[in-house]
């Protein structure tokens, strides 16, 4: 004697065709991801000036010539890499040290430090922002290139010690105490035992803290000075001003560099590692 | 002058020998000092001082040194322009989080339950996610603007024949903070359903139970912590957020973000953006301490023993 409600019936169309719907939902929803990025990069072909429509008359690859010939892209572009360039080492030698410390020691004050790590990665920018270009100017700091960089390694040190610290956690630690049963001290133990095992994570730590760095925007936005322009801030401007065939472009390397800096990441330690962004 | 010097000197030396010699042999306090005192006085320096000083720069009338004041407060809160952007922030960060829970995981359970190439499908959702934010938005002003993608699509269809785009729209500040949020979202939605164990689905089943059924009284409630650290990673950004207002709103459409900016670059009226940044950080605690309520740390869950 079968009860035919509605319900009953609702769950068992569901338990036949249920599984049906699983290819259909991710690609919906790759594909609204992807969508936007198709399109500028799409887009970054198209001919004529000012407003672009879409689709475009024609095809060109002007403006990725024009790209190399505009002196305010190229010294935006050497700003950010300069910035990177001393942000990133800073903040994965601090993240390297704060994942041992807060993997290897029970010690007073570990939770304020946890709260430390922790804290920067919830407020949201703008109010780090803002609170970092009140208190740079307070000290007589004020903005520029290196108020930039202390931003881009508050920035870092957070998420690099999330990435570096499951190295240390799954480091055997028996291979530190053979070597130092075989007579080698503290720092010879941890630059030629300890080291070498975690360097994976610090590699992949460093990339993704200088994608982090290359594309952050909103602390370098507020402690810039005019003198200052990374690459996001550049692009920022030139937009609100309107939309330019050569924003684009650059679009175009930016994604280009985020694959590379990903994948890399990712064939140094694995998905789930680089999954992880809090 | 230069004997003192070099005494100095030499004595400073002996310390630093002293220094590397404890460091090897033992006195564990002061190798933690020595392991953490760097990273720890960076974060200290450039990120808790400066909140606490933006904190009390907003109960200050100007720059300091100035009187105390609450007028920056009593102005947030008694200004209709504001209590309008605050309701507007707060609806928009309501709107945003609800849509990116319902689509991230529906995704993150179809990849979990019925797909083998995890790993090519989580690769899939974070390359996006690390290409940069303000590219991210552009890409969306391509699709939404006067003859933009949308237009094309809707003139081709014979939908409409106006071709005025959707950019700087309550629906388009939406779009963007739903686009942005939803990968970071759905990673903790995939960690809680890949971690949960399948066996108590088939209990349901057996049990009589439909596969709907299951969902609500079962999966749902397993992956309750999931949900929670989704919850506060779309929610907290949101309601801070000034790119996208800016970009996909425009003037139209005001978010506090936007209001402090403004505040800081345009207005020059530093203790009232502070006062409105103090806001934000109540908020955040806000939504911090009813996830908490309602679970497990949401927060602290990716990463290990955190406090």
């Amino acid at each position: 004697v079968s009860t035919r409600s509605p319900q009953r019936t609702v769950e068992r169309w569901v338990e036949q065709n249920g599984r049906k719907a699983g290819p259909l939902i991710y690609g919906v929803f790759l594909l609204f991801l992807w969508l936007p990025i198709f399109v500028v990069s799409f887009m970054s072909f198209a001919s004529g000036e000012g407003v672009l429509q879409f689709p475009p008359n024609e095809l060109t690859l002007r403006w990725y010539t024009e790209l190399f010939s505009s002196p305010e892209i190229i010294d935006a572009t050497v700003t950010s890499f300069k910035v990177s360039a001393i942000a990133v080492p800073i903040s994965v030698f601090n993240a390297t040290l704060a994942a041992y410390g807060l993997e290897r020691y029970a010690f007073r004050g570990k939770s304020f430090l946890w709260l430390l790590v922790l804290l920067p990665l919830v407020v949201p920018l703008v109010v780090t922002g803002t609170a970092l270009l009140q208190f740079l100017n307070q000290i007589g700091l004020g903005s520029g290139f290196v108020s930039v960089v202390i931003a881009h390694v508050v920035r870092g040190i957070p998420y690099a010690t999330l990435v570096i610290l499951p190295s240390f956690l799954s480091f055997d630690k028996a291979l530190e105490e053979a070597s130092m049963d075989l007579g080698a001290n503290r720092i010879q133990t941890f630059f030629k035992v300890t080291l070498p095992n975690v360097m994976p994570g610090i590699i992949a730590g460093a990339l993704l803290v200088f994608a982090i760095s290359f594309n952050e925007f909103v602390y370098t936005y507020f402690v810039r000075d005019t003198t200052t322009i990374t690459l996001p801030v550049y692009i920022y401007n030139k937009i609100r001003l309107g939309i330019s065939p050569v924003i684009n472009v650059i679009s175009v390397l930016f994604i280009v560099i985020a694959v590379v800096v990903i994948l890399l990441a990712v064939s140094a330690t694995n998905i789930e590692r680089v999954a992880t962004r809090e | 002058m230069t004997s003192r010097l070099s005494v100095l000197m030499e004595r400073r030396e002996w310390a630093s020998l002293a220094l590397v010699k404890s460091f090897v042999q033992g006195s564990s306090s002061l190798r933690i000092g020595l392991i953490l005192g760097l990273p720890s006085l960076l974060l200290v320096l450039f990120f808790f001082i400066p909140l606490l000083s933006m904190v009390r720069l907003s109960f200050l009338e100007n720059l300091p040194p100035a009187p105390y004041t609450l007028s920056n407060y009593i102005e947030v809160f008694t200004s209709e322009i504001y209590i309008g952007i605050l309701r507007q922030t707060t609806l928009i960060t309501i709107l945003t989080t609800v849509l990116v829970i319902v689509l991230g995981y529906s995704f993150a359970y179809s990849i979990v339950r019925w797909s083998k190439r995890t790993t090519y499908l989580l690769l899939l959702l974070i390359l996006p996610f690390w290409t940069n934010y303000i590219v991210r938005m552009y890409a969306w002003i391509n699709i939404l603007q006067q003859n933009g993608v949308v237009n094309w699509l809707e003139v081709t269809l014979g939908l409409t024949n106006d071709p005025s785009g959707y950019l700087y729209s309550f629906n388009a500040v939406v779009l963007g903070l739903v686009y942005v949020w939803l990968p970071l979202a759905t990673l903790p939605f995939y960690a809680s359903i890949e971690g949960m164990d399948e066996s108590l689905i088939e209990a349901g089943k057996d049990l009589g139970a439909g596969p709907i059924k299951t969902f609500w009284t079962v999966t749902l409630p397993q992956t309750k912590n999931g949900v929670l650290a989704g919850i506060t990673l779309v929610a907290i950004p949101t309601f801070g957020s000034f790119v996208t207002p800016a970009l996909l709103g425009g003037t139209n459409i005001l978010m506090l973000g936007q209001v402090i900016d403004t505040q800081f670059n345009q207005a020059f009226d530093w203790p009232f953006g502070a006062a409105l940044g103090t806001v934000v950080v109540v908020g955040v605690f806000v939504v911090i301490g009813l996830t908490q309520l309602a679970g497990h740390s949401a927060i602290g869950s990716r990463g290990g023993e955190s406090p």
